[in-house]
């Protein structure tokens, strides 16, 4: 395998609900890209727009058609597809995760895992010290607690750490930033990145704000009603601020700032990822005025 | 994958804006009681034909898909059929020597023992489907209306009928929730490597168990939720709560009582 063949893929993907009863509901329309190895991915979009849909496809957690979704090439949904060889190569952790654990424990929710995939009991404990001490959460202290004890954030780590002891290549997480407190969105996009450049993970962030995913992907693709609305590289992307917005999608702050300041400045570019770059290009046209 | 959702009927509410479902429901239900009570006076064949093509109308007028009304009954239809099964195998009633098509000891199958698990079946069929049917067609807010109203006189007497709908109208309220639940637990576990789309019957339904006791702190917890949000909107029951929408029935509505009331005792008396 190349190493610039796509990892997954989707080909005209599309699905409905509870097709063929009269409760069905069309979730993708059609939805066709690619994700490389090594790349870091957002997919963004209103709520409604087939996230959620998408993710469970990657890991074919729906009843999928042939010939619409590919790992490494492969149909995933072939008659006689090793599902459990795909699950335990891509890692999802799904919306609101906290409400998703599995055993009582958190040292037993973490192996959960590694446990379902036969690894044996000594590198499953490595593996939960491991993940357990990335997100924050020390090991000695964190694994015979309850997880039902734990606050709401520190439950979504726990989630987090059990799909990181997969250690699966490909990691998705859905809505990771929802309802966390600036400090936690700090520390979880601080621990996301050092691992997506530690483990040479493919990451897919979903998300409907731009603001947390512009900080962790490289690339964006933007979803509206089941299909693909746009898709590039990060910065083409935000230059295309208007239409995002019009797509009802969050911007990251200094995209929106520079949105509003373009009424003084006309020229000012709208794909400035932090607060300094805003600075530095209102500075350059101050000096010129 | 797992879509349980196509296989479950219960509590589902399928709006085709039919005659049917617009049909008062105080009016609906007393329609229904009446095939309820029908349903245990008929005691033969000859009746429950005289039935069937009373089916057959509220099926084709209520535009509800028989395709989905059979696939969320498959379940409950094998489950009565496995009973029956039994039925006709342990059938205690008196057999003349020539009604015997097979014995072995306490073992048999005799017509006797045929007919009258048939016409048991036929029963609980009726049931069901009278039940099932007024739950795809009336709304629950119709519902616990018309169940108010209904019982509302009791109330004088010291029933809690407010209570008591309200409690049975949430009940089956919760059941598409919970199900939505398990679906999603069950994803989630998927995800992580235990397969809930592989296996055999029995490997399956042990993973099933797996997600009873999520399943179950979830409800309660949803339970003192809702109990709070009932609350902080000041819910108090009793029978000085008042409607939103007055029901008023139209002569069409008694028409259709009529119709099923004659039908009923037609099918009794045959």
């Amino acid at each position: 395998m190349t190493p610039d063949a796509p990892i997954i893929e989707l080909r005209n993907f599309h699905y409905t609900y509870l097709e063929g009863t009269p409760k069905a509901s069309e979730a993708i329309r059609d939805v066709s890209f690619e994700i490389r190895r090594g790349e870091r991915v957002a997919i963004v979009g209103a709520t409604q727009s087939g996230k959620s849909t998408i993710v469970d496809a990657f890991a074919h957690l729906l009843r999928l058609a042939p010939d619409q979704v590919f790992y490494e090439g492969g149909d995933v949904a072939a008659p006689g597809y090793d599902r459990g060889a795909l699950r335990r190569r891509v890692g999802i952790v799904f919306q609101r995760p906290e409400s998703q654990l599995i055993e009582d424990v958190v040292g037993a929710d973490v192996a959960f895992g590694p446990t379902a995939a036969g690894i044996g009991a000594e590198e499953t404990r490595q593996r939960v010290e491991e993940s357990l001490d990335a997100l924050g959460l020390p090991y000695p202290e964190y694994r015979l607690r309850y997880v039902h004890a734990l606050s709401g954030g520190q439950q979504r780590r726990v989630a987090i750490a059990g799909v990181l002891a997969m250690h699966t290549p490909v990691l998705v997480l859905d809505e990771p930033m929802a309802g966390l407190d600036p400090r936690g969105r700090r520390e979880l996009l601080g621990l996301l990145r050092r691992l997506a450049n530690d483990r040479d993970l493919t990451l897919v962030v979903c998300s409907a704000s731009l603001s947390d995913a512009s900080l962790l992907c490289d690339r964006v693709v933007v979803l509206s009603e089941g299909r693909v609305a746009m898709d590039g590289p990060l910065r083409e992307v935000l230059r295309e601020a208007e239409r995002l917005s019009s797509l009802d999608i969050t911007l990251p702050e200094p995209v929106s700032g520079a949105r509003e300041l373009r009424e003084l400045f006309p020229d000012l570019p709208a794909d400035v990822l932090t607060e300094e770059e805003l600075e530095r290009e209102l500075i350059k046209r101050l000096d010129v005025a | 994958m797992l879509e349980l959702q196509r296989n479950v009927i219960f509590g589902q509410f399928i709006d085709t804006g039919s005659v049917v479902h617009r049909m008062d429901p105080r009016i609906k239900l007393a329609a229904v009681f009446a095939m309820l009570v029908a349903s245990f006076l008929i005691n033969g064949f000859l009746g429950f034909a005289v039935v069937l093509p009373l089916i057959v109308l509220i099926q084709v007028v209520s535009r509800v898909p028989l395709a989905y009304v059979l696939r969320g009954s498959a379940f409950f239809l094998g489950f009565l059929l496995f009973i029956l099964f039994f039925q006709v195998l342990f059938y205690p009633g008196e057999v003349p020597a020539s009604g015997y098509l097979w014995r072995w000891g306490i073992l048999s199958i005799s017509t006797e023992g045929l007919a009258s698990a048939g016409i048991l079946g036929l029963r609980v069929i009726f049931l069901y489907y009278v039940i099932t049917m007024l739950m795809l067609t009336t709304s629950l807010v119709d519902l616990t209306n018309g169940l108010e109203l209904i019982f509302g006189p009791l109330q004088r007497l010291g029933v809690p009928v407010n209570e008591l709908v309200l409690v049975f109208v949430i009940a089956i309220k919760f059941v598409p929730i919970f199900i939505d639940e398990i679906e999603r637990l069950a994803r989630a576990q998927t995800a992580r490597g235990v397969p809930f789309d592989e296996g055999g019957a029995i490997k399956r339904a042990r993973r099933i168990g797996r997600l009873l006791i999520p399943i179950f702190v979830g409800g309660f917890h949803r339970a003192d939720l809702l109990s709070i949000a009932m609350h902080t909107r000041c819910y108090r029951g009793g029978r000085y709560r008042t409607k939103l929408r007055q029901m008023s029935a139209r002569p069409s509505d008694w028409l259709i009582l009529a119709l099923v009331v004659v039908w009923m005792l037609a099918a009794w008396l045959v």
